[in-house]
């Protein structure tokens, strides 16, 4: 009881809560006092849809888990049923799985700039980011078939070989250039510099304790990227950007950072793929698909974090239990000490470079 | 309004029509015009924004009510008047209806005061200046009621976030003010516009001396009219709609165009203090050169007249452009840079006019 | 301070340059972008040797096969291409017809006829 507090809910109906996120907010005139997330709001109940739907059925609804990044939650599927039916990868497919998770990253994290930016309320950016990340889509829709819930990986492969793979080279030209303008509109932008530079301090110990992944945690200074001991990355040099600025600017940066470094995935990836011309999908029969009794774990290096796949098997055609693991549930959680005395408008801020997705969080 | 009073007594004395009539009507006539053009003008205000800014994202902007789209302001507007006047329940009925129409009016008035062309004011007086500076600060008390009364969070803190920006942001406007009236000698909007008027054109201006002040009162007027990156009272990101987000259908559409009248008046206002108003560039109008005499005194009015909007509309592509690249500015911050910064400047400013004004030259 | 304003006039003109640049967006209606060859939009059925894959691997149930009629359900089809790509002699294609909007819902549920195109194969 202390009515010196103003109690606001920014959502779930929100301009910039990216979806439907619902935060109870506490304040004292502009500054937050205690700030509650409330998630929930866009739960679709994909874990429990698991459990009544055959594995190939329920394969084309993973890409709903989050609409941004809908190749590596497909890969991730893919992968664990893999993993439990010891299915072995052909390197040419290996390296169009690389590439498409990739370009994805590459998609997701531009549309968080344009996101970002907007929350920050410079509107041009979000148009611009929007220009490029059509160019993925465009490529995706002529080898998937589809601009965003793709489904084009399928267990033990993918449908059907990868082509026009100048486009991405092309592209990848096209970004350089865009990236460079970014940085002349935007990171050298001195009110945006003002407005993202050290807030939001996320601590290198908070931020592993808080189980926060991915980007968020290495632009704190935490070198951990799980694409180094993946499968799939295991012949490909990279080195994911560690940044130690731990505040808003480090991550809109570290993200920056991470293009390039996607870029660089994508390069050796076409080189490869030069090499191996040889298309082979190990394919299962999808309508009996049963898993072997057991529990399976998989994890990929999704743009919003780590995510992770558990399958618990009674050696039928649908799981007996199936659990997601999401890099922005961790993030949403992280609000409670992030925004805690920070004045509203840099809250927004905050809270938009966490890069948070509802769809990944309520599943 | 010598000249044309003249012409229109001449025309209904031919026409045997008295005297008195056209006492009467000499006035409403030209004021309904204007008022109307002007309308129409900010409507086209509206569509050149949008324009703008689909330009500057590579969009097409609004094309498909009408021809090119210069219908779409008009459609928007009459989608608004139809829509339904939604009041919150817990809000203060008479208050709240008070807010838009508090919004507009002062608008229109500040349209009044400016001087169109030589022949074209509303409202001379002496003081011009601090009667433009009154009514155009006045949209702020709308805005506090409108969001007090609203019966919303989000409304009240856009309203009281506008209430400390204008605090801070009218005083450098004063000191930028004062340099003018230094260097002008008047407080007269005509007289200042007639002191900038030199044999040099565009150098002669106020903008070459006083041009700190330029930007002072170019950035403060961004606040004062919530344009970005001072947007934070309508912060759509933050606030949702601001002081008017629970306002709907015809009310919000009188906020809406009140805001845009507003930036309309600052830009013409900021034009004739600093860009020599209705004077040619040129330093010479070019009417007179064209024309015959009879003829070339009226088309001279309209030459002045388009002088004077080419800058405004100049001035406002700047705001334009400037709210497509800048983001918001923290609302800290934005105290800090008008306390720290833009206020020690503006008063710098003052003690460079005054030593120019001392010292002569063209500007004595 | 100097630097800052400097900075400024530079994201200014960075923007501003695209002023002369050619909009990127497409009149839709009027104008469209073409399809690529695989594209998946409504599914169209030919020659179907009613084995019943599709119905197993839809993940919606959209499909219904009846005695000589194959029923789509665009309701609940979520184009996602499963009975497409397992169809065993791929009677399922994936057409580039993407405006699905009728007036009718009823209209949504498309037909397909099982027998007349047997025949026609003969």
């Amino acid at each position: 009881m202390n009515s010196t507090f103003l109690k606001l809910n920014l959502g779930p109906q929100h301009p910039s809560t990216h979806g439907v996120l619902r935060l109870i907010l506490e304040m004292q005139g502009e500054k937050i006092i205690s700030c509650e997330p409330d998630i929930g709001y866009l739960h679709r109940g994909m874990e429990k849809m698991a459990e009544k739907m055959s594995y190939i059925r329920y394969l084309p609804t993973v890409d709903r888990i989050d609409y941004l990044a809908g190749f590596f939650y497909s890969e991730l599927f893919c992968r664990t049923v893999e993993s439990a039916l010891e299915l072995d990868l052909s390197e040419r497919v290996k390296y169009i799985r690389v590439l498409l998770l990739e370009l994805n990253r590459i998609a997701s994290h531009l549309l968080w700039i344009g996101a970002f930016l907007m929350d920050l309320g410079a509107v041009s950016p979000f148009f611009y980011v929007f220009r490029e990340r059509e160019l993925i889509l465009k490529y995706f829709e002529k080898i998937t078939g589809q601009r965003m819930m793709n489904n084009y990986f399928v267990f033990g492969g993918v449908r059907h070989d990868i082509f026009d793979l100048d486009d991405v080279e092309e592209f990848l030209k096209i970004l350089q250039n865009k990236i460079q303008d970014y940085n002349k509109i935007i990171t050298d932008n001195p009110i945006f510099v003002q407005r993202t530079l050290s807030k939001g301090i996320l601590a290198p110990d908070l931020a592993v304790n808080s189980s926060i992944t991915g980007v968020n945690l290495r632009a704190s200074g935490v070198k951990l990227d799980f694409r180094e001991n993946d499968y799939l990355y295991k012949d490909i040099e990279f080195n994911p950007a560690v940044l130690n600025g731990k505040d808003s600017l480090s991550r809109y940066k570290a993200r920056i950072e991470e293009l390039q470094t996607s870029s660089e995935i994508i390069k050796q990836c076409l080189e490869k793929l030069k090499e191996h011309t040889n298309f082979r999908n190990d394919l299962v029969n999808p309508i009996n698909l049963k898993l072997p009794t057991g529990e399976f774990y998989s994890q990929i290096e999704a743009p919003r974090g780590l995510a992770s796949c558990f399958i618990k098997s009674d050696g039928g055609t649908s799981p007996y239990r199936l659990k997601w693991r999401t890099g922005s549930y961790y993030s949403v959680n992280l609000l409670r000490h992030l925004l805690k005395g920070e004045y509203l408008n840099d809250a927004i801020a905050i809270a938009g470079s966490l890069d948070i997705i509802l769809p990944e969080v309520d599943k | 309004m010598n000249y044309l009073y003249f012409l229109y007594m001449e025309f209904l004395a031919k026409h045997n029509i008295p005297q008195l009539f056209g006492d009467i009507t000499f006035f409403c006539i030209p004021i309904t015009i204007i008022f109307a053009a002007l309308l129409v003008i900010v409507l086209a205000l509206v569509l050149f924004e949008r324009k703008l800014l689909g330009w500057f994202t590579q969009r097409k902007g609004p094309n498909r009510v009408g021809f090119w789209g210069v219908l779409q302001t008009l459609a928007d507007a009459f989608k608004l008047l139809c829509k339904e006047n939604i009041t919150p329940s817990g809000a203060n009925r008479f208050l709240f209806n008070l807010a838009p129409i508090m919004m507009f009016t002062p608008a229109l008035v500040v349209l009044g005061i400016i001087p169109y062309s030589s022949e074209f004011t509303f409202i001379s007086t002496e003081t011009n200046l601090l009667l433009f500076v009154i009514f155009s600060a006045l949209p702020v008390l709308s805005i506090l009621i409108g969001g007090k009364s609203s019966d919303n969070k989000y409304a009240l803190l856009g309203a009281v976030r506008n209430i400390a920006q204008i605090l801070a942001y009218e005083l450098p406007i004063a000191f930028s003010l004062m340099s003018i009236m230094v260097l002008a000698s008047s407080m007269n909007l005509t007289g200042i516009m007639l002191a900038q008027s030199t044999k040099y054109g565009a150098l002669g201006w106020f903008w070459i001396p006083c041009f700190i002040g330029f930007v002072v009162i170019f950035i403060c007027t961004l606040a004062e009219l919530n344009r970005c990156p001072f947007d934070l009272p309508e912060a759509e990101s933050e606030l949702i709609c601001g002081y008017n987000t629970e306002y709907s259908g015809m009310r919000f559409a009188l906020f809406y165009l009140g805001e845009y009248t507003l930036l309309l008046a600052n830009a013409l206002f900021i034009s004739i203090l600093f860009l020599g108003g209705y004077l040619s560039p040129f330093g010479k109008y070019i009417s007179p050169i064209l024309f015959s005499q009879n003829v070339g005194n009226i088309v001279l009015y309209f030459e002045q007249a388009f002088w004077l909007f080419l800058k405004a509309f100049f001035v406002i592509f700047i705001v334009i452009w400037i709210r497509a690249t800048m983001p918001r500015m923290a609302s800290f911050d934005l105290l800090k840079f008008s306390w720290c910064r833009l206020l020690p400047v503006s008063i710098l400013n003052l003690f460079i006019v005054i030593i120019i004004k001392y010292f002569g030259g063209l500007y004595a | 301070m100097l630097k800052n304003i400097l900075k400024l006039l530079i994201s200014l003109l960075n923007v501003g340059k695209h002023l002369f640049k050619r909009p990127v967006t497409l009149e839709y209606p009027e104008k469209k972008n073409s399809k690529p060859e695989n594209f998946r939009g409504v599914p169209v059925v030919n020659k179907c040797i009613k084995c019943g894959t599709c119905i197993n691997v839809c993940p919606s149930g959209a499909i219904q096969i009846e005695e000589n009629q194959f029923f789509i359900n665009l309701k609940k089809c979520i184009f996602c291409g499963n009975c497409s790509y397992y169809c065993p002699v791929k009677a399922i294609k994936m057409s580039d017809k993407y405006e699905t909007a009728v007036s009718d819902k009823n209209e949504l549920i498309l037909t397909y006829d099982i027998k007349v195109s047997e025949v026609k194969d003969v």
